[in-house]
């Protein structure tokens, strides 16, 4: 079984995901909870699929355009051999989504 | 069933972290007003202690901590976290925090060691 998963194969995976679940929307206040939950899912399902020997972790930060200002970091205490992590930007004309995916060897 | 038990093995302590990661909030950001030109370094400290303080409890746990600092301009944020792992030992505990001009959430996520 390949033990090894890039970065360009994560991605891959999760921007269909997001153009699956959010793709032609505006930003809606009532819908926004629904698809952020359906955006990890959909991730997460993707990714498992992939049948790697792997834990993950997907967080999904969607926010409006009104010209404020967000900054997000992250900091991981893991094997750097074996562990990984990659974040995908995404936006339309009235929103952005953040998609990070971290990815533990089991 | 109550999952708190004070400094033993076995599932994840989330009240204990989320203590240490209103402490590391506090500190770092707790008397300021949002600024553009600082938000960078805040996130960078915040991760960083947090991550810090969550290693030197010397558990056998690999931790990723995230922590998002937003302007309060009247936008709307939502996050959304999934997690596929061992859901008896691994755990995970996010803190909202907010001041007169930002917020701040930050969550942890601990994955056990085998």
């Amino acid at each position: 079984m390949d033990e090894y998963q890039t970065e360009d194969e994560t991605a891959f995976v999760v921007e269909e995901s997001v153009e699956a679940a959010i793709g032609g929307n505006a930003y809606q206040h009532s819908r926004v909870n629904q698809w952020t939950t359906s955006v990890v899912e959909q991730c997460l399902s993707q990714l498992s699929k992939l049948g790697k020997p792997f834990k993950y972790i997907v967080t999904c930060i969607i926010m409006q355009k009104n010209g404020a200002g967000l900054q997000t970091a992250s900091a991981c205490f893991w094997d750097n051999t074996t562990d990984g992590s990659c974040a995908v930007r995404w936006e339309n004309k009235s929103m952005y989504c953040i998609v990070n995916v971290f990815g533990l060897s089991i | 069933m109550e999952e708190y038990h004070n400094g033993s093995e076995g599932s994840f302590n989330s009240e204990e972290a989320d203590g240490i990661v209103k402490e590391c909030i506090e500190s770092v950001v707790g008397a300021d007003d949002y600024s553009q030109s600082q938000v960078n370094k805040w996130t960078a400290s915040i991760v960083e202690r947090c991550l810090t303080q969550l290693v030197k409890q010397g558990k056998p746990y690999k931790y990723i901590v995230t922590c998002a600092v937003m302007q309060k301009t009247g936008a709307g944020l939502h996050t959304a976290n999934s997690c596929y792992w061992d859901t008896a030992m691994d755990g995970s505990c996010t803190v909202r925090w907010e001041n007169r001009t930002m917020y701040c959430v930050v969550s942890v996520f601990a994955v056990a060691i085998a």
